[in-house]
């Protein structure tokens, strides 16, 4: 539940020192892309905010969003997250089950009205009255509405929550929704991706228990400081890319030299997250530094974007359908960059003979 | 630094970016001088190869103070040759980088106590001098 003193107070009692909220600032701002002089506010904001009570909603999801927030790690500075929330429902997590762990949400519900975040993964079923998905007796769709209800914010994780995800791809049994096609009320933060990146996650909280505030969201709903920019921008790859050095195949010579994978399906001109620079695993790598095409699992319908090895330029399926014209102006920049950045490589090449 | 062993001569080549940022520093370093105000540079947020990483390394240099933190993880903090002008690495999980910067100060703020830790310090060490017998 969450604590009457403030994270600075409590967190001094237990020999925490304010050098340690700096540095967790400093961790914050910089992933947020913030400017560091936000640091000392960050810092601040959260020594005097309360802990944060957390209500975490499962619904159609294969658990990969709470694996990817649990990532387990020796004690860091990335992980003093989980002292400024009280996780107070999250029935995977959570030691109370049956009726102990309903009480648990609605006690939370009751204590925190108005305050409380409500954080979700999964789609929504909502076919045949939503049979299809129901935790303690209530669908999920009646769950989600009971919670939300007296909420601060609502922040949606995983492409299932933000988008309909893999549940809600064709032919979509379920009738699954994402978080926002129900919820219209409340602030909603999306935070896409098959899992998110941790830090997505951690990084929003944090900027909420700092500001008070919901930080800025592009068209569909996700923060900009993460979703800003496409993969492809911040691609270390781009440069043969711009030369038109293109791997054909998974294992011709352009792969083994590390050459664009857009020619073998890779989604990242259209795509919107943070792994080219952020990583994962602790920024070990991320799927293209291991030699495999961007999936776009952070937008909206990427499993039915016409098949991961399929080249956006000849992608199959009806690519307008998921996102707009994203895809087809992409592809058609995309290839005709490749086209004339080759072109102009020959012609490099042909005067220098 | 991890690297792509695919890819080894992306990371291995300078850029110039380096001197850009030494460039910036000098511009902050001037302000500090000229009226007090600080400044920093966000170092992970820039593109930087390993070799504009070392490079300048090199070309700031260390000056007289370095300071290693275990706090949340460690953490390392020296001035630079510049007076002033300081290098600020946060560690996080698995020792890697978490977050870097540059801080044109008088000196970090990490490395000054805060009031509320000095305050819990002299309760905490007026309850040891009350239950210890010399």
């Amino acid at each position: 539940m969450s604590d009457k003193k403030t994270l600075g107070e409590m967190l001094t009692e237990r020999g925490v020192s304010r050098r340690s909220f700096l540095k967790y600032a400093s961790y914050t701002a910089s992933i947020m892309a913030l400017p560091p002089t936000a640091a000392t506010a960050i810092a601040q904001g959260i020594a005097n905010a309360r802990r944060q009570s957390v209500i975490w909603l499962s619904f159609q999801e294969c658990t990969g969003c709470t694996e990817a927030f649990t990532r387990a790690k020796a004690p860091s500075v990335e992980d003093l997250i989980f002292d400024f929330i009280s996780l107070d429902y999250h029935h995977t997590l959570m030691n109370a089950s049956g009726h102990l762990a309903e009480e648990a949400r609605e006690a939370a519900m009751k204590e925190n009205a108005g305050k409380y975040i409500v954080v979700v993964d999964g789609s929504v079923p909502l076919k045949d009255d939503g049979i299809y998905s129901t935790i303690a007796g209530m669908t999920n769709l009646q769950m989600l509405e009971e919670t939300c209800k007296d909420a601060f914010a609502v922040i949606a994780v995983g492409s299932c929550a933000t988008f309909g995800g893999i549940p809600g791809a064709n032919p979509n049994p379920t009738g699954a929704v994402a978080i926002s096609d129900i919820i219209t009320d409340k602030p909603i933060i999306n935070i896409s991706g098959c899992p998110p990146i941790p830090e997505a996650m951690t990084g929003t909280i944090s900027y909420l228990l700092s500001f008070g505030s919901i930080p800025e969201l592009d068209h569909l709903g996700r923060p900009k400081a993460f979703f800003g920019e496409a993969i492809h921008d911040r691609c270390y790859r781009r440069p043969f890319y711009e030369r038109g050095m293109f791997a054909k195949s998974f294992d011709d010579e352009g792969a083994r030299q590390g050459w664009c994978l857009f020619e073998v399906g890779c989604k990242g001109p259209v795509t919107y997250n943070a792994c080219a620079t952020l990583k994962w695993n602790g920024g070990v790598s991320f799927p293209i530094q291991s030699g495999h095409g961007c999936l776009g699992c952070s937008e909206p319908n990427f499993w039915d974007m016409g098949g991961f090895y399929k080249p956006l330029s000849t992608a199959t399926g009806d690519p307008t359908k998921f996102v707009g014209g994203a895809v087809v102006a992409g592809a058609a920049i995309g290839a005709a960059s490749a086209v004339m950045a080759r072109n102009k490589r020959n012609k490099v090449l042909k005067e220098g003979k | 630094m991890l690297r792509d062993s695919a890819a080894p001569c992306l990371s291995d080549r300078a850029t110039g970016m380096a001197l850009s940022v030494l460039a910036e520093a000098g511009r902050l370093l001037e302000t500090l001088a000229a009226t007090g105000e600080p400044g920093f540079i966000d170092l992970r947020s820039l593109p930087l190869s390993d070799a504009d990483r070392s490079q300048l390394e090199d070309l700031l240099g260390r000056g007289e103070v370095q300071a290693e933190l275990d706090v949340a993880g460690k953490s390392e903090v020296w001035e630079t040759s510049f007076p002033g002008v300081w290098w600020i690495r946060h560690r996080g999980a698995g020792d890697k980088i978490a977050s870097e910067e540059i801080a044109v100060c008088r000196i970090p703020e990490i490395l000054i106590t805060h009031p509320v830790d000095i305050e819990a310090a002299a309760s905490r060490l007026r309850e040891e001098l009350e239950t210890t017998d010399v």
